[in-house]
């Protein structure tokens, strides 16, 4: 149910959600590796589709989490359809539901975004494995998981507090 | 050789091809700004050791000297027999050179993004290179953009050699930064730091490309320390190398020849032409190239 601040300027919301999962996915496939010193890489589309579907659930809905997946599914050469469905999955069961959708203490969303990550990565081994014909390397995805849960309490500590300091919520 | 699984079936291929030539101008764009500070980290660091550092290239580059008129000498001797076995080796100017837009990172695939497709003469099973050695090869060519598997893929298998005594195996990645050699026999003559090169068996790569040095493990195998990993992959060369080809039938030509001479009564002799012997590729069947030759 959308609050009646929300209604009067989704525009600008909708627009600057669009920009961060393109921002997120680009990122993502990004060669950051040029870089020295960046070996590290977060699981940054997932961390926007969370925090979306916390802030305005009815800018992710289920298609758009599928079609955020196969766009890393294609960008960065994975097998088609694993991240879709893993964040398809996971975003599901762990969504912030009710009248009021997201907390406004970190604590709360953070433990929620660590079980969204845990099973989003369980699936995507166990698909990936499956499409592969052969185990995936489980390390690359502990590394991502350990990054993301060290970069997403920053993330969302910046969310939130745009959000206490504006009422109509992120960005919008 | 070069296994591609399901998951990467012909119809995703060109799919995913489409839309990554569609996306290779923002992933490109996006490169930018990184390529803008990679250098950033190493110039700071390099500041403080920056006078000995450059003793060091002084000495190193007196030693070039010496290295750069041998291989000045060795050039023109080349050139000599080059010209009279009429040699026809791949021209260092054929190669397409190209920028890494995309790098990802994850569990299931080792591949970079470039951008140059078939549009600048890039197809599949293209050799990928950079400024050190072999870095992967072509696996999905879009019209703009073109994804290169990398030698540590887990789908990535190489035939190679030690360049000092030419024991062949296969280069196998597994995910690992140091892709593991197999099928080296019982007594395999391998050494720590061996020269390892392609050995251009099954004609899939060109021969003696320069691939990284020999590791022993604990476990009593071999693992390779690619060359191509002394610095980021960022600019790449992709070699158009073509594929050789079993030769057809080589009895047929001679079987002719006999029949024909025994019909003439004459005795049977068949002249090797005067066909370019190239490096890469096996010679022409001479039959074939008396074909090409006629008018």
């Amino acid at each position: 149910m959308r609050k009646p601040g929300e209604r009067n300027a989704p525009y600008w919301s909708a627009l600057w959600c669009v920009f961060t999962v393109i921002a997120a996915l680009l990122f993502q496939a990004a060669p950051t590796r040029l870089i020295e010193g960046i070996t590290l890489m977060p699981t940054w589309p997932l961390m926007v589709i969370f925090l979306w579907a916390g802030l305005r659930p009815y800018f992710m809905p289920p298609i758009a989490v599928f079609a955020i997946g196969l766009t890393q599914d294609l960008l960065t050469g994975a097998p088609m359809g694993v991240w879709a469905l893993s964040y398809l999955v996971s975003i599901a069961v762990f969504r912030f539901r009710g009248e009021d959708g997201m907390p406004r203490d970190l604590p709360p969303i953070v433990l929620r975004f660590a079980g969204t990550l845990l099973l989003a990565h369980v699936i995507a081994y166990a698909s990936g494995s499956f499409a592969l014909g052969q185990p995936a390397d489980w390390q690359p995805l502990i590394i991502e998981v350990i990054a993301s849960i060290l970069m997403f309490p920053m993330l969302a500590f910046l969310v939130l507090r745009r959000r206490r300091s504006r009422s109509s919520g992120f960005g919008g | 050789m070069f296994d591609r699984p399901s998951s990467r079936s012909e119809a995703f291929a060109s799919f995913r091809a489409g839309f990554t030539d569609i996306a290779s101008p923002l992933l490109e764009l996006a490169a930018q700004p990184i390529r803008a500070v990679k250098g950033i980290g190493p110039y700071f660091r390099a500041q403080g050791d920056l006078a000995r550092e450059n003793a060091e290239l002084r000495q190193q580059l007196i030693e070039a000297r010496y290295w750069e008129d041998l291989a000045y000498r060795q050039r023109d001797r080349i050139e000599v027999y080059e010209a009279a076995l009429n040699v026809q080796t791949a021209a260092t100017e054929d190669r397409i050179g190209a920028w890494t837009v995309a790098d990802p990172q994850g569990p299931f695939v080792q591949a970079r993004l470039i951008g140059r497709g078939s549009d600048s003469g890039v197809a599949d099973g293209y050799p990928v290179i950079n400024l050190y050695g072999l870095v992967g090869r072509v696996y999905e060519t879009g019209r703009r953009s073109a994804r290169v598997l990398l030698l540590t893929d887990l789908n990535s298998r190489v035939p190679v050699m030690v360049d000092r005594s030419n024991a062949r195996a296969i280069l196998i990645g597994d995910n690992s930064e140091y892709p593991r050699l197999e099928y080296l026999g019982r007594n395999p003559d391998i050494e720590e730091g061996d020269r390892i090169v392609s050995s251009g068996d099954d004609g899939v790569l060109p021969r003696g490309l320069p691939i990284g040095r020999a590791v022993p493990t604990r476990e009593g195998g071999w693992r390779i320390e690619l060359y191509s990993d002394q610095a980021p992959i960022d600019f790449v060369w992709v070699w158009p190398y073509v594929r050789a080809e079993q030769p057809e039938a080589e009895e047929e030509p001679v079987v002719e020849a006999v029949e024909d001479a025994a019909i003439e009564g004459g005795a049977p002799t068949v002249e090797a032409p005067d066909v370019p012997v190239t490096a890469d590729e096996p010679a022409q069947e001479p039959a074939e190239a008396a074909a090409e030759d006629a008018p």
